[in-house]
């Protein structure tokens, strides 16, 4: 079976005046739909992965392929339309809430799934919201709801959240994670989320890739991660974050 | 105006000159080039107008549309550093406005088909279209550097090159054009436009200066919204890569 997504040696150079590559031999098979967890410290290029399996931001070397197609020979549109990045910094479109989920079905020219919409907002703790409301006036957390909705209307076949719930509270965010984990299970969508709440990676997802020293260092599933990362450096990672997360835990 | 009259005009120049001395604005050899090449450049035009009003040959008033077409096309084509052809895009907005509008004012008969009236409306128009152009490029500079996110996020959801960035050029459309509506709601209250002032000088009638004057402010007006809306047609898809990802635009240089 051809796997429904696939990076081969994915190397990405810095900008500027630093040749060294920011991120290299990036090689990975998702072979079913999965959750992944995305984890390592800032600057190791997580989003720019993300960005690039998006087809957002240029593969230097190496290529990424869907259900065997290659990136490069698929038109970019259709490309983006099954893979669909999700920014930490959701961005409102001009005009209404309504209007912003309205997007894909005015871009696309197809039926706006009202139902699907009414169903979800209460679900993501959207229940309050005026639908006619300027978008741009929303809260931080409302705005990342909001934006991750209208992904979600396109049906994507892998989704890349960018740390999506990076502005929500406890409570939000665990709205956030079940719609998420109930859409996996129901559309068999693919999700490779960038978070560095591990709490959140331990919970959501089945496989955990960990980006280190420039390249992706560990790709295992999610409980043998957590019993044991096999290299230093995520060790470190996982020590400085838990140590962090403390006083949130107690 | 004596020539000896024209030399005394040089004082204007030497003011601006002590000025940038006294307040050490290190701004004496631009001034120094300046002066010469306006000299020059303008007492060529007026030996070049010369001749052509004198043959009244329409190859040669069609060289001089191509020339001031090209200086235009060049200069406004700065603003757009970095878009493929931009100059030449650039260059056939500018031509289809000086096209269209010589088409109206010929076809109507608005003005008489000799180079006294052409070349010098013409240079207005251009000159315009050449500024329209210009500050629509550098608008769209300042939008996808602002509105990265909001095109982007329309990117991701499979929009067109056209329907990510139709908001930003809207936006960028509207801004080139708003010197030019300002301009018209000012005129004669603020200041006496050029071409005015010129006729009223060399002797003609008030109200027939003004005439061609309301010709001018109308024409430029619809010059800035066709040569607006033509470039940003033309040069949109020119702020993605070939493969549908917005460039990554250097911040707009000063000066």
């Amino acid at each position: 079976m051809k796997p429904v997504l696939e990076l081969q040696q994915v190397r990405k150079n810095r900008t500027g005046e630093d040749t060294r590559p920011l991120f290299m031999d990036v090689s990975a098979h998702i072979t079913e739909p999965a959750m992944i967890a995305l984890l390592g410290v800032s600057g190791q290029g997580k989003s720019t992965l993300l960005r690039m399996l998006a087809a957002l931001d240029g593969i230097d070397e190496g290529s990424v392929g869907l259900h065997g197609v290659p990136q490069s020979e698929m038109d970019p549109r259709a490309w983006r339309m099954k893979v669909c990045y999700v920014a930490q910094q959701p961005a409102m479109l001009q005009g209404s809430v309504e209007q912003n989920l309205r997007t894909v079905s005015f871009l696309h020219r197809i039926p706006y799934e009202e139902k699907l919409v009414k169903q979800l907002l209460p679900r993501l703790g959207l229940e309050h919201l005026e639908l006619g409301k300027n978008a741009e006036l929303l809260s931080g957390g409302e705005k990342q709801r909001i934006s991750l909705l209208r992904s979600l209307l396109l049906r994507p076949e892998v989704l890349l959240l960018d740390e999506v719930t990076a502005s929500l509270d406890r409570g939000s965010k665990e709205l956030v994670e079940q719609v998420l984990q109930e859409w996996h299970t129901a559309e068999g969508t693919t999700m490779i989320w960038v978070t560095h709440d591990l709490e959140q990676a331990r919970q959501i997802s089945g496989q955990v890739w960990f980006m280190g020293e420039g390249t992706l260092l560990e790709n295992s599933a999610t409980a043998s991660f957590f019993a044991g990362p096999s290299t230093e450096t995520a060790r470190n990672y996982m020590q400085g974050s838990s140590s962090k997360e403390q006083p949130c835990l107690s | 105006m004596s020539i000896l009259g024209l030399s005394f005009t040089l004082l204007f120049v030497m003011i601006t000159m002590l000025v940038s001395v006294w307040q050490k604005l290190g701004l004496e050899r631009d001034i120094a080039i300046g002066t010469i090449r306006s000299a020059i450049q303008l007492l060529l035009v007026g030996y070049v107008l010369q001749f052509i009003f004198n043959t009244s040959n329409p190859w040669f008033i069609a060289l001089i549309l191509l020339l001031m077409i090209g200086v235009a096309s060049y200069h406004a084509g700065k603003r757009g550093k970095g878009l493929r052809g931009i100059v030449w895009k650039i260059a056939i907005a500018i031509a289809s406005t000086e096209l269209l509008m010589m088409g109206l004012l010929l076809g109507f008969r608005i003005i008489e088909a000799t180079p006294q009236y052409i070349i010098p409306i013409s240079g207005m128009t251009i000159g315009n279209a050449m500024v329209v152009s210009g500050l629509l490029l550098n608008q769209m500079r300042r939008e996808v550097g602002s509105s990265r996110g909001e095109i982007e996020t329309l990117l991701s959801l499979g929009a067109t090159a056209r329907q990510a960035i139709q908001d930003a050029m809207k936006r960028s459309v509207k801004s080139s054009m708003i010197p030019t509506i300002d301009g018209m709601k000012t005129v004669g209250l603020v200041q006496l436009p050029g071409m005015m002032t010129g006729m009223i000088i060399a002797g003609a009638d008030p109200i027939e200066a003004v005439r061609y004057q309301i010709l001018i402010v109308f024409a430029f007006a619809s010059s800035a919204a066709v040569t607006s809306i033509i470039l940003s047609l033309l040069s949109y898809r020119e702020w993605f890569t070939k493969d549908l990802r917005l460039l990554s635009i250097e911040p707009e240089r000063k000066g």
